[in-house]
């Protein structure tokens, strides 16, 4: 893979003096995404599933077809595969669905861990609170996640696991074959939900292979638009869970007294969806698959490992790596005696730099770590060494501006 | 833009001196955060006769919030409550490009460029709102 024409699909890059090192809260979107948009709302807008003419008929193929797409990209099966505007939408309604079917029942526990984004961490926190069940955390040591620690919590009353495939922060790709094998060990009907967010942008997904039961991602991680993401989950688990979201489309019959639903995957698919998106993140997986994800994946590594060995040497910096463990594309520092806003701030300036700052909707893997802030460095397939070299240049101008 | 119109020598100097950054003991007192970053201030006014005897913040913030913690402490210290809530009402106006009254704010002007940077302001208002709330629940009771 040519870097430079791999660049040269991100019509960002073109547009503006920008080293881009925040992928791992967005990635950017290739032309041929951009484009699908227009290409959408100019030829095929109509709303789905609905209407009988022509043009109805192609809208609804296209975001079908989008399914199938992800399904086989994940190797699920279409029904499977439940569109949800991110991630955030997708674990808010796995929780929500699974309490108010009594799945989860008072007297059992479920277990999330301090290394979550707050987005699969607070759902369960909230929904345990409402429906008085206990939930235990794992609280890993420096925030390092480790799969033999995390079974050692879960007991025959565990009814499900959610943890992250990688941290948002550390960026620690966490061992899930290994856990969810010690967990089903311990109790083979602990259910499992992984957050794929950030692994899933480097990484091929194999759903069936990965053992989980459930698997949340965004699609706006992987170069698709924002407002798409997936929910996945084993049929016979979904057939039995109750829909999250009520009104439009995932309707079977409505009486004056009760309701029906829609089968799978359209039952949790209430309201007008995000049809536009849905064939833009079916664009992103053929560019993905075009690229090859190996590719991706190694410039990621490469990139990432090139700008760690360059951090470790510079004195004034601390690193928030996770050890010896696997590690991929998200870099989290501090540099002495600067507050993290400041860097991000003056990197942007000096370099057109743009970093992220804050907590990284993580706090208690920030209290983990021992930090009340950090700055965030993360990668895609479209940085380079260049960039990487820039980007320490900056890290000792700024050290060097404040003093 | 350029980074010493907000970064300049006034504003970093004072986000480095200390002689507000204290904890006050019998003072009013209010706790704030910036849900952006996770930044905690604590600002502590003594109020006698309606006038602000002393002021002093705490916390852990950016160089634009320590800064303007420092600088509020020392423009605010031994004004008329009434006044100080008139100069914070005119700084926060100029945070959001609002018009405002530049001779009663004098040496807070430095600041002046901060609506330029939407993701600052935060930053730079947390300590003026948190002192707002202060002198309003003051007044009440």
């Amino acid at each position: 893979m040519s870097i430079q024409s791999f660049r040269s699909y991100f019509p960002t890059l073109d547009s503006q003096k920008l080293i881009y090192l925040d992928s791992a809260a967005t990635t950017l979107k290739p032309k041929i995404v951009i484009d699908s948009q227009t290409e959408y709302y100019t030829r095929y807008n109509a709303n789905v599933h609905r209407s009988s003419y022509a043009l109805a008929q192609q809208s609804t193929q296209l975001y079908e077809q989008a399914r199938e797409k992800v399904a086989k990209y994940v190797n699920a099966k279409t029904k499977e595969i439940i569109f949800t505007k991110g991630a955030t939408e997708s674990i808010n309604l796995l929780a929500y669905s699974l309490f108010t079917s009594g799945v989860i029942k008072k007297e059992d526990n479920i277990i999330t861990t301090g290394v979550e984004h707050h987005a699969n961490f607070v759902p369960w926190q909230q929904i345990s609170k409402y429906n008085k069940n206990e939930i235990r955390y794992y609280l890993p040591k420096n925030g390092i996640f480790k799969a033999e620690e995390l079974s050692m919590i879960a007991d025959s009353g565990t009814k499900i696991v959610t943890f992250t495939a990688q941290s948002n922060v550390t960026g620690q790709i966490t061992n899930t074959l290994e856990s969810i094998n010690r967990l089903k060990s311990i109790n083979p009907k602990i259910m499992v939900h992984l957050d794929i967010s950030q692994y899933v942008s480097h990484e091929q997904i194999d759903v069936k292979s990965m053992n989980a039961d459930f698997v949340s991602f965004s699609g706006h991680k992987m170069l698709a638009p924002m407002g798409i993401g997936v929910l996945w989950g084993k049929e016979e688990l979904l057939e039995n869970i109750n829909p999250f979201l009520f009104g439009g489309e995932m309707i079977d019959y409505v009486g004056i007294k009760d309701s029906t639903f829609n089968i799978l995957p359209y039952k949790f698919e209430a309201g007008t969806p995000n049809v536009s998106a849905a064939v833009g993140l079916s664009k992103a997986i053929d560019f993905i698959n075009e690229t090859g994800m190996e590719n991706i994946s190694e410039q990621i590594n490469k990139v990432t490992e090139y700008a760690v060995e360059k951090m470790k040497n510079i004195e004034f910096i601390k690193l928030y790596l996770p050890g010896q463990e696997a590690h991929s594309s998200i870099i989290s520092f501090n540099i002495d005696g600067v507050h993290p806003h400041d860097v991000a701030h003056i990197m942007d300036e000096m370099s057109g730099i743009a970093i992220r700052s804050g907590h990284h909707c993580a706090q208690p893997l920030m209290e983990l770590i021992g930090a009340q802030s950090v700055c965030r460095t993360s990668f895609y397939a479209y940085n380079t060494f260049e960039e990487v070299d820039t980007f320490i240049d900056t890290i000792y101008k700024v050290k060097r501006w404040l003093e | 833009m350029s980074l010493n119109e907000i970064y300049s020598d006034i504003i970093i100097d004072y986000s480095r001196n200390p002689k507000f950054k204290r904890v006050l003991n019998n003072s009013e007192h209010s706790h704030s955060k910036n849900l952006s970053c996770g930044d905690e201030i604590d600002i502590y006014i003594k109020i006698e006769d309606s006038i602000i005897k002393d002021i002093s913040y705490e916390g852990k913030g950016c160089i634009i919030s320590s800064s303007s913690a420092a600088m509020m402490c020392e423009t605010l210290k031994g004004r008329r409550y009434d006044e100080a809530l008139k100069i914070i009402e005119n700084v926060l106006k100029m945070s959001h490009k609002e018009p405002y009254d530049e001779e009663l704010i004098e040496d807070i002007q430095v600041f002046s460029d901060i609506s330029k940077y939407p993701m600052r302001v935060k930053c730079f208002t947390l300590s003026w709102h948190t002192a707002d709330d202060i002198l309003r629940s003051w007044k009440k009771v």
